[in-house]
């Protein structure tokens, strides 16, 4: 499935004119939207406590590492890949930056960069052994899955770290973390989410990621260097890892050994929530933000109504299965024309 | 599996995948042999594993000898694990991506079935493993039904199950175990054997794991499913050409996996004398370890490649690996290294088949 057959391209345009060349929302970012919108409505007027600033902070903050990593993920995933190490990763990078900050007193602008590119360094490795190595990501992955998990683990000694100061706090869930009594965390996924979203609409390498997603032999054959286009994908994730990392970490407090545990499949379900093909070649940032928020509004709405909280993974499981039964129906269709 | 001659280059050398020249010299064809063959790569390193350990052992490295009693009640963590890898295997060579990334929810949920049927319905055991392996089976079919027939991607339809299941699992007794008397007897499933000149070997080994082997060996080797299996996982529009039932195909190795999972369920209720509502996602899960083992045991993810003997000799080799590296570190030191080593030997086995494949052109 190549760019040229998700996309109507001009040839495509001539045929059907009432679509546009490359529409600004699609079908699955509107039918999200749509979800997202009832959900909210319904939970405002079945409870009085949804539509509240506080609760709407929480549920912002609370998708923002999600968010932030599926912005990541989805550049990975729309290249054919899949990386479910990032849970490891997030895990090296709390107890590293955890440590730094607690015992040197490092401070916010030098342990963000450590943050940032230790998570790069990891996303590194992955991307290396994908495209130079030659394996199939999702063994590369599960392989790092563990091997980071170790050197998380070995970093972490036998012990908890506890006491972590609050130097990430404007990244925080507190009082400090908020942008105009926004959730400065959420804020930053918007932002990057909303760059990324341009980068990959409109940069040519940006494109180049939807192509070597589609067929990478025709991607090579155009010109395209596959191989960069693929690391470049594991590295913007890793580097998303470790900010979500910084946000993970927030006011501080107790880094337990076990963060991040589960966190890959969490993204992952944020990420072909919002459209994104699990086989490469079609999917937007927008819908993994989408995605992410409708996850987010989930588990604060089992919360909110009182109903059990093993229920939110229960909804999580079908939502993903209406969003993505919804896209393959809408591309049956689109064959079938 | 050989490629066709055409695409063997014209230089006098023998095209790639064909039989050997006779004056092939013995150490590059056992290299090829090696690099090839899963089975054999894995061989030497199960052996060269269990004689390190073993020697470390005889010097006193080891905080306990590694000898053939220790390794026979190691096996006793290798029955679900190789189970839920053969079960992967199952899905993986259907092809079209194919993963169960479900097996841990259905272990769950299926394991708590088995603990209702047993504790508070009083049901007598053998029922008992009868529904509750019919239960996984019927999950396994949910996940068939998705991804053969709706046609899912099987990672997307086996995620989102997996949150169900689990959550259904967690559900189903409000977040508690069930371990009522009975449900502890069961653990008479699982106690010793005292197989001569061996040692205590788990009763769960034989009287669950060897059978599901056999099982698992007849159909995908010696049936017909088995080999409309490999062909629709090799590629299923040539397969349907063919006039194989590709979506029945498809749709039973995932039903196969969930009651593979089923049976799981049955051994993990067993071992712990209790039905635990999170049997199947406690830590990393069920699923991804079985998929590395699966994948290390030379299932090609990309499908239709894969077979019983390699995933078993895996399952072997991370089993005694694993129980030799809890020897040779003291605390939970141990489990780390074990995560590493599993990590690593994963990664490494792979990138040993990319080398194969660049120097012989094919692997098995």
């Amino acid at each position: 499935m190549s760019v040229l057959a998700t996309r109507p391209e001009p040839a495509a345009a001539a045929t059907t004119r009432r679509r546009p060349v490359l529409r600004g929302v699609e079908g699955q970012e509107l039918v999200l939207i749509g979800v997202l919108a009832v959900t909210w409505v319904a939970l405002s007027l079945a409870t009085d406590t949804f539509l509240t600033g506080g609760n709407l902070r929480n549920i912002v903050f609370s998708v923002a590492p999600v968010a932030l990593i599926g912005i990541g993920m989805t550049a990975v995933i729309v290249t054919a890949g899949i990386d479910v190490s990032v849970g490891s990763q997030v895990a090296v990078v709390i107890v590293v930056v955890g440590k730094l900050v607690r015992d040197a007193g490092v401070p916010l602008l030098p342990a963000l960069a450590v943050a940032l590119v230790l998570g790069g360094v990891l996303g590194t490795v992955n991307g290396l052994l994908v495209s130079y190595g030659r394996i199939h990501p999702i063994i590369v992955t599960f392989g790092t899955l563990n091997v980071y998990r170790f050197v998380s683990l070995q970093i972490f000694g036998n012990e908890q770290v506890s006491g972590v100061p609050g130097t990430f706090a404007v990244l925080g869930g507190g009082q400090r973390g908020q942008l105009l009594g926004i959730p400065a965390a959420f804020l930053l996924a918007v932002v990057l989410g909303a760059l990324m979203w341009c980068y990959m609409r409109f940069w040519p390498t940006g494109r180049h990621l939807y192509a070597v997603g589609g067929d990478p032999l025709a991607a090579r054959l155009a010109g395209v260097s596959v191989r960069r286009r693929v690391v470049s994908a594991y590295v913007l994730t890793g580097v998303c890892a470790g900010l979500a990392t910084c946000v993970l970490i927030g006011s501080g407090g107790l880094v337990q050994q076990n963060a991040g545990a589960g966190l890959e499949l969490a993204v992952i379900a944020a990420v072909v929530i919002g459209g994104t093909s699990i086989v490469g070649g079609r999917g937007t940032v927008l819908g993994t933000l989408l995605g992410a928020l409708l996850v987010g509004t989930i588990t604060s709405a089992v919360t909110l109504l009182g109903w059990s909280s093993q229920l939110t993974n229960l909804f999580i499981g079908v939502f993903i299965l209406i969003a993505v039964g919804a896209d393959l129906l809408r591309e049956r269709r689109r064959r079938s024309r | 599996m050989s490629r066709s001659p055409a695409t063997a280059p014209t230089a006098p050398r023998p095209a790639p995948g064909g039989p050997p020249p006779a004056r092939e010299p013995l150490p590059a064809r056992l290299l090829r042999i090696a690099l090839t063959e899963r089975v054999a790569l894995l061989a030497v390193l199960l052996v060269v594993v269990v004689a390190v350990f073993w020697w470390q052992g005889r010097n006193q490295y080891l905080v306990a000898p590694y000898d053939l009693p220790y390794l026979a009640s190691a096996l006793e963590s290798m029955v679900p694990v190789c189970i839920l890898a053969i079960a992967q295997l199952l899905v993986v060579v259907s092809g079209r991506g194919g993963i169960d990334l479900s097996v841990g929810g259905i272990v769950s949920l299926a394991g708590m079935v088995f603990g209702f049927c047993v504790g508070p319905f009083g049901w007598a055991t053998a029922p008992s493993v009868v529904v509750a392996v019919a239960a996984g089976a019927l999950m396994g079919a949910l996940n068939g039904f998705l991804v053969a027939y709706v046609r899912f991607p099987a990672l997307i339809a086996t995620l989102a199950t997996s949150y169900a299941f689990g959550a259904l699992a967690l559900l189903s007794n409000d977040n508690a175990p069930i371990s009522d008397e009975p449900v502890q007897e069961l653990h008479e499933l699982t106690r010793s054997l005292a197989v001569p000149g061996v040692g205590d070997v788990p009763l769960q080994v034989l009287t669950f794991l060897v059978p599901v082997l056999v099982v698992a060996w007849l159909v995908l080797a010696r049936s017909t499913y088995g080999r409309s299996l490999y062909a629709v996982g090799t590629n299923d529009v040539a397969a349907l050409y063919a006039t194989q039932p590709v979506r029945r195909t498809r749709f039973l190795a995932y039903v196969g996996s969930g009651l593979l999972a089923g049976v799981v369920a049955v051994v993990t209720v067993a071992q712990f004398a209790s039905a635990r509502p999170d049997a199947g996602s406690a830590g990393n899960g069920m699923a991804l370890p079985a998929i590395t083992i699966a994948v290390l045991g030379g299932v090609a993810i990309q499908g239709g490649v894969g077979r019983v003997g390699g995933v078993v000799v895996a399952a072997l080799l991370v089993t005694w690996l694993n129980a030799g590296i809890l020897l040779a570190f003291e605390g939970s030191e141990g489990s780390r290294y074990q995560l590493l080593a599993l990590g690593l030997v994963l990664v490494l086995s792979a990138l040993l088949n990319t080398l194969a494949l660049r120097r012989y052109g094919r692997i098995s």
